[in-house]
């Protein structure tokens, strides 16, 4: 079955994608792995006139690192996050994330800048980069600006992009020294499956056990991915002893507001926040991640 | 549009309309019919081929993201008349019932034997979940996957 037909741009600039997807004749969409776009055109879902690909634009996959933060192009695919050696050493929470994204072949396409534009309530990357207190850098027609990630997922797979805007790269700070990090994500119908929700978390314990440092980062849990903030609150200098945990969960599931879908109730994804945070943070505590 | 790129070793230009993807170029622009249609939304995995050594949709990726990479489909694992050894493997063992994702389960075997040459049977499942077998046959795919895998040997 034959996509409807579009006309496919592909410039060699930024500015020059940015003009083409301004251009008004008829309606424009960004595509770079096309994992979620072509899947949508192929349904119906979209009839797109253009296709802007950021492909040839030199530069836009790269992955930097320095002592402060990672860089990650847009054009980065899922599989280079994955693999990318300083990734993998200075934020193994987002290298554990993105590794369970869907399967080997839609992570050699998948780029972690169409990830976030896609604002997929139940993504893999977004509780982790949402721990990270990662920022996203977009480019537009007015300039480039940066959103921290807890402001960029602004409803139901909608993200804080304004018309003509593009992601450009994600730039996510260094965990703090010392903390420990660890990624659960739980499907109800097969592995490769979104998330029926998916945790991530990062925590620093003092020498008594407290927690000096806590960030819950949830998927599938609202309209878009969250921080658990009242859970946070609720551990933030207080050692992380079961009942601790057991309470944070608890608050996690109640600050939570999951929907019903195919892979499962706003009900039964509410229990297993409370369970995969709970077992995510007695897991962190051990040293089990 | 012109597309040049290689395929199978050997190098290829190719007409195609825009909205054609890597799927429709093999299949309709170049009548290599190995690779097959499933689901067309990247979930089964019977399009899988390899770019650059790595996996893809063929049914996800537009067929102009292809210029300048390399492409391996299923007719290109055999070599000088001789079967890949996973072919081998797949055959001596059964590992096909009616082959529909078969193209598919050999590509993706094929990118991780060439990443890790000695796989645990963990690792071939990890390698293989995007790929679904309808005939209930995966039993007999992963161990043709770790019969024909080099560092096993």
């Amino acid at each position: 079955m034959r996509l409807t037909p579009f006309t496919l741009v592909e410039p060699e600039s930024l500015s020059e994608a940015l003009a083409a997807v301004a251009r008004l004749d008829g309606e424009a969409r960004v595509v770079s792995g096309g994992t979620a776009l072509v899947s949508m055109i192929r349904l119906g879902l979209i009839k797109p006139d253009r296709l802007v690909s950021l492909h040839r634009i030199p530069g836009m996959a790269e992955i930097r690192a320095d002592g402060s933060a990672l860089e990650l192009g847009a054009m980065a695919t899922l599989a280079d996050v994955e693999r990318s050696r300083p990734v993998r050493e200075g934020w193994p929470l987002l290298a554990e994330a993105v590794r369970r994204v869907a399967t080997p072949a839609i992570r050699t396409s998948g780029t972690i800048g169409g990830n976030l534009a896609y604002a997929e309530a139940a993504s893999d990357p977004a509780p982790a980069l949402l721990c990270h207190d990662a920022e996203v850098r977009l480019a537009g027609p007015r300039g480039a600006r940066t959103v921290p990630i807890r402001q960029f997922f602004r409803g139901f797979y909608e993200a804080a992009l304004e018309p003509g805007e593009i992601v450009a790269a994600v730039r996510v700070p260094r965990p703090p020294a010392g903390s420990r990090g660890g990624y659960v994500k739980f499907t109800s119908r097969s592995a490769e499956d979104k998330p029926l929700v998916g945790v991530a978390a990062l925590v620093v314990l003092d020498a008594a056990g407290r927690c000096q440092d806590v960030r819950i980062g949830l998927g599938g849990a609202a309209p878009t991915p969250i921080r658990a903030q009242r859970a946070e609150e609720a551990l933030l200098g207080t050692p992380l002893t079961d009942d601790a945990a057991r309470a944070a969960a608890e608050a996690a599931a109640e600050e939570a507001e999951p929907l019903s879908d195919l892979m499962g109730s706003a009900d039964y994804r509410r229990e297993m926040i409370r369970v995969w945070v709970r077992r995510l943070l007695v897991a962190l505590r051990d040293g089990a991640t | 549009m012109k597309l040049t790129f290689t395929l199978n070793g050997r190098p290829c230009t190719a007409e195609a309309p825009d909205h054609w993807t890597v799927l429709d170029l093999l299949r309709d622009g170049l009548s290599l019919m190995g690779t097959k249609y499933g689901c067309g939304e990247g979930v089964c995995g019977t399009c899988t081929v390899l770019a650059d050594g790595r996996p893809i949709r063929a049914c996800l990726v537009l067929a102009a993201h292809v210029r300048g990479r390399s492409l391996v489909t299923v007719e290109g694992l055999e070599a000088n008349g001789r079967l890949d050894p996973l072919q081998t493997a797949f055959a001596e063992r059964g590992a096909a019932q009616c082959g529909y994702c078969t193209p598919g389960m050999m590509l993706a075997a094929k990118a991780l034997l060439a990443e890790n040459p000695a796989p645990t049977a963990h690792e071939v499942r990890a390698a293989l979940s995007g790929n679904l077998c309808r005939c209930t046959g995966y039993t007999k795919i992963i161990e043709a996957v770790l019969a024909a895998a080099p560092g096993r040997k």
